[in-house]
């Protein structure tokens, strides 16, 4: 079931063009990423999903029909790039006077579980660490119990371990209530998270697709072969009896060798020439 | 819309540099008087008994309004600052509508104003009651609960037309030093009206701060005037009070209190149509979308 879409969308700043006709598909319970370096207009394409700023052109669907944010706003959690929340108030102020800003009845409490804010539940959000920040930014963007949650760069600035930790946690969500996931992200390996990849640069839309499918058509596998005599070879293949063949026909000259399939890293380099960062 | 204003009073509460910040103005006129220019008055008005027990309610009357003033203005400033941290976009996704937030701000200013001026109405009063033996009257404390929702309400309003022009957070700390600096002028605590030049005088009746202190000073002052006064004639008292500035002249009337109420409820109606035209013809505003 399509939950969002986008068609054509632009938006321009002065002459300047941020997002340059980006159309999305976005299904209900996926995970997506949106990648691309410094300036590529992730931000930008968020910030009209979510309606804060308005495209110069183009059109925004969300569920079947609406095109009005504002009927589909409860529905939305987002986590922006630099934090929303209070630094003077407690972790505890944070989200409980944001319960108040609903009208439904909410119950936090599953939230305060899954993401262990008890321990940090009366201390100021100002003197938590960036990896408890974020815990608290996530569970507040899903006090509405959305169905959709914009995550605009979730992990930087985080360690591997509250980074995966936070994958794991979004993932859990996913599974157990069919949340939808858009985040952005310039850190290649996390897109490997995702379900379905959208790279943009420079505001153009350069491939769309799931990442085995980027893998297959933007890369090779690479064979890295350390020989007896010291000398190293690296060769990119198309499949791994290619491989086979090339050790075993060198088998007695081999020291060592390395074979890993290409990544996002490669995807991103062959698209444009260039290294993400 | 609740949670907005208890949010946001919770940060004007919480942050204690602040609050200090925003109460400059009136502790500069508190000090300014206590240093030289009660000296300075009693000595003019020598001919005038217990002139200091007249005195130090007219300095409450004016702090009042610098206290206004400024507290509004520096709990209204969270708007401003909210919409550069995107917060007032992270506030338009929940159940709260447009006009919700905005009014949540107004009275978040509005409360905000209220209880530091009746903070520094209690300061003060106590303060005197000690070392000037003043007394507290209670009988008037409604009238001036009343006038302190008033002038809340004015000065919060202001302040929203000053803070159209303010877009970044950059501007915040000059308004407000601005502001800061000359409410003291404005509202006549410096130095009384009387002593100022004609066209500054002019120029300070164009601003609801006089008329704002000459409510406070009328009901303030006026049981300590009539003890004053009753031996004096009536023309020393009426040079008195309009060189002091405890009531405003427009040529040659005097204004009562209820004028005064009625001059400020004209100025927010001006004020208020003022904001509303700006927002139609500006983007540069405060109240804008998020
Ligand atoms: N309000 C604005 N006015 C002018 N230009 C803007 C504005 N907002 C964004 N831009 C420009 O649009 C381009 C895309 O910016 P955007 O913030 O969407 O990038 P991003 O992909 O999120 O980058 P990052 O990874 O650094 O967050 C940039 O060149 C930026 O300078
Ligand atoms: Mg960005």
């Amino acid at each position: 079931m399509k939950i969002l879409q986008t068609k054509n969308l632009v938006k321009k700043f002065g002459n300047k063009i941020a997002v340059d006709n980006i159309s999305l598909t976005i299904d209900q319970g996926e995970m997506i990423a949106l990648l691309g370096p410094n300036g590529a207009g992730k931000s930008t394409t968020i910030n009209m999903l979510i309606g804060m700023i308005q495209p110069t052109s183009g059109q925004i669907i969300f569920g079947e029909e609406t095109t009005d944010i504002r009927a589909y706003r409860s529905k939305i959690g987002v986590v922006f790039q630099s934090s929303v929340l209070d630094s003077n108030l407690t972790v505890a102020d944070n989200i409980m006077l944001r319960v108040k800003m609903y009208f439904k009845h909410i119950n936090v409490q599953s939230l305060i579980n899954k993401f262990e804010l008890s321990s940090i539940w009366k201390q100021k959000y100002g003197s938590l660490s960036g990896g408890q920040k974020r815990r608290v930014d996530i569970a507040r963007a899903l006090i509405s119990d959305p169905k959709l949650l914009f995550l605009d760069e979730p992990s930087t600035g985080l360690d591997i371990q509250t980074r995966t930790k936070i994958w794991e946690i979004l993932d859990g969500l996913r599974k157990e209530t069919g949340l939808t996931i858009i985040f952005t992200t310039h850190y290649l390996e996390e897109s490997q998270n995702a379900d379905f990849i959208y790279i943009i640069d420079q505001g153009k839309l350069i491939a769309d697709d799931t990442v085995l499918e980027l893998q297959k058509k933007y890369t090779k596998n690479i064979l890295k072969v350390v020989y007896k005599t010291g000398k190293t070879q690296k060769m990119e293949l198309d499949n791994k009896n290619e491989a086979i063949q090339i050790l075993t026909d060198k088998k007695s000259a081999i020291s060592d060798f390395e074979y890993r399939p290409g990544t996002m890293d490669d995807v991103f380099m062959n698209l444009t020439g260039r290294k993400i960062r | 819309m609740s949670g907005l204003i208890y949010r946001n009073l919770k940060i004007y509460f919480s942050d204690k540099s602040g609050i200090f910040f925003s109460l400059m103005g009136a502790m500069i006129s508190f000090v300014l008087y206590l240093i030289f220019l009660s000296q300075n008055m009693i000595s003019n008005w020598s001919n005038v008994p217990d002139t200091k027990l007249l005195l130090d309610p007219w300095l409450i009357g004016g702090t009042m309004t610098i206290t206004a003033i400024t507290t509004t203005l520096s709990s209204l400033s969270l708007m401003v600052q909210d919409r550069e941290r995107h917060v007032l976009a992270d506030i338009s996704l929940t159940d709260i509508g447009f006009l919700g937030i905005q009014f949540s701000y107004l009275i978040t200013a509005m409360i905000v104003g209220i209880i530091m001026q009746l903070v520094m109405y209690f300061i003060m009063g106590i303060y005197f009651m000690i070392v000037d033996k003043s007394s507290m009257d209670l009988q008037i404390f409604p009238q001036i609960l009343g006038i302190v929702i008033l002038s809340s309400f004015i000065w919060t309003i202001f302040n929203l037309l000053l803070l159209s022009f303010a877009k970044k957070v950059d501007t915040l700390g000059k308004i407000a030093t601005i502001v800061g600096t000359a409410s003291g002028f404005f509202a006549g605590v410096y130095m009384p009206i009387g002593v100022l030049p004609a066209t500054v005088q002019k120029i300070m009746k164009y601003t609801p701060a006089l008329y704002d202190t000459a409510m406070y000073r009328d009901v303030l002052m006026q049981s300590q005037l009539r003890q004053s006064f009753k031996n004096l004639p009536n023309s020393v008292e009426n040079k008195f009070k309009e060189v002091m500035g405890i009531n405003v002249k427009w040529n040659h009337q005097i204004l009562t209190i209820q004028q005064d109420i009625l001059t400020i409820v004209v100025f927010a109606i001006v004020i208020a149509v003022l904001i509303i035209l700006i927002s139609k013809i500006s983007r540069r505003v405060i109240i804008s979308k998020v």
